[in-house]
C-alpha cells in the first residue's frame, strides 16, 4: 500500500493509450477499443479492491458497522 | 513530522498523474484520483486512532456516558465518507451526484443524532418541572 500502486495505475492507463493507438494505425479498430475495454477492467478490480479495504477499514474504525 | 511530507509527496504524484492521464484516459485519470485519495486515508489511519484514543481519555474522565461518544464517531466517519466520495464524483464533473451524497450523508447524520436530540429535549423538561 505505497505510491507505487499509483505509478501502476498510470503505467497501463498509458500503455492502453500507446496500444490502442498502434492498432487504430494498423487498422484493427475494434481490437483497439477490446484493449482499452480489458485494461480498464484490470484497472477497476484493483480500485475496487482498495475501496474494499477502505470501507471495511473505514466502518471498523469508526464503528459504522 | 515526517508523516504529512510523505502524504504531501503522494498527493502531488498523484495530481501530475491524472493531469498525464487526463487528454488519452479521462476515465483511468478518475480511478488514479481515488487512488491517491484512499492510499492518503490509509497514512492517516494511526494518526486518527491517537485522537480518538485522547477523545477516550477525555471522555473516560469526565462521566459522559460513553454511548454519545460512539455517536460522535460514527458521525464523524459517516462525514468523511460522505465528503470522500462527493469531492471524488464532483471532481470528475459530475457534481449533481455529489450533491445527492451530500444530501444523503446529512440525512444518516441527522438519523443518528436523533436519539440524543431526544434524551437533550427529556433532560430539559424534567429540569423545567
Amino acid at each position: 500500500m505505497g505510491v507505487e500502486i499509483i505509478f501502476k495505475i498510470a503505467i497501463i492507463g498509458i500503455l492502453i493509450a500507446i496500444v490502442s493507438q498502434v492498432l487504430k494505425q494498423v487498422g484493427k479498430e475494434e481490437i483497439a477499443t477490446l484493449t482499452s475495454l480489458a485494461g480498464l477492467i484490470v484497472v477497476l478490480v484493483m480500485i475496487v479492491d482498495m475501496i474494499s479495504e477502505l470501507f471495511s477499514t473505514v466502518g471498523e474504525m469508526f464503528y459504522l458497522f | 513530522m515526517v508523516e504529512i511530507l510523505k502524504i504531501i509527496g503522494l498527493a502531488l504524484i498523484t495530481t501530475i498523474s491524472v493531469i498525464i492521464l487526463k487528454q488519452q484516459k479521462p476515465e483511468i485519470a478518475v480511478i488514479v484520483g481515488v487512488a491517491g485519495s484512499v492510499l492518503i486515508f490509509f497514512y492517516l489511519v494511526d494518526m486518527i486512532s491517537d485522537v480518538f484514543g485522547l477523545f477516550e481519555t477525555v471522555v473516560s474522565k469526565t462521566n459522559i456516558d460513553s454511548e454519545l461518544f460512539i455517536v460522535l464517531i460514527k458521525i464523524i466517519g459517516i462525514g468523511y465518507i460522505t465528503e470522500f466520495s462527493a469531492n471524488i464524483c464532483s471532481d470528475s464533473g459530475n457534481s449533481a451526484i455529489a450533491s445527492k451524497i451530500i444530501l444523503a450523508g446529512k440525512l444518516t447524520i441527522f438519523l443518528l443524532s436523533v436519539p440524543i436530540i431526544i434524551s437533550l429535549i427529556e433532560l430539559i423538561v424534567g429540569l423545567l418541572q
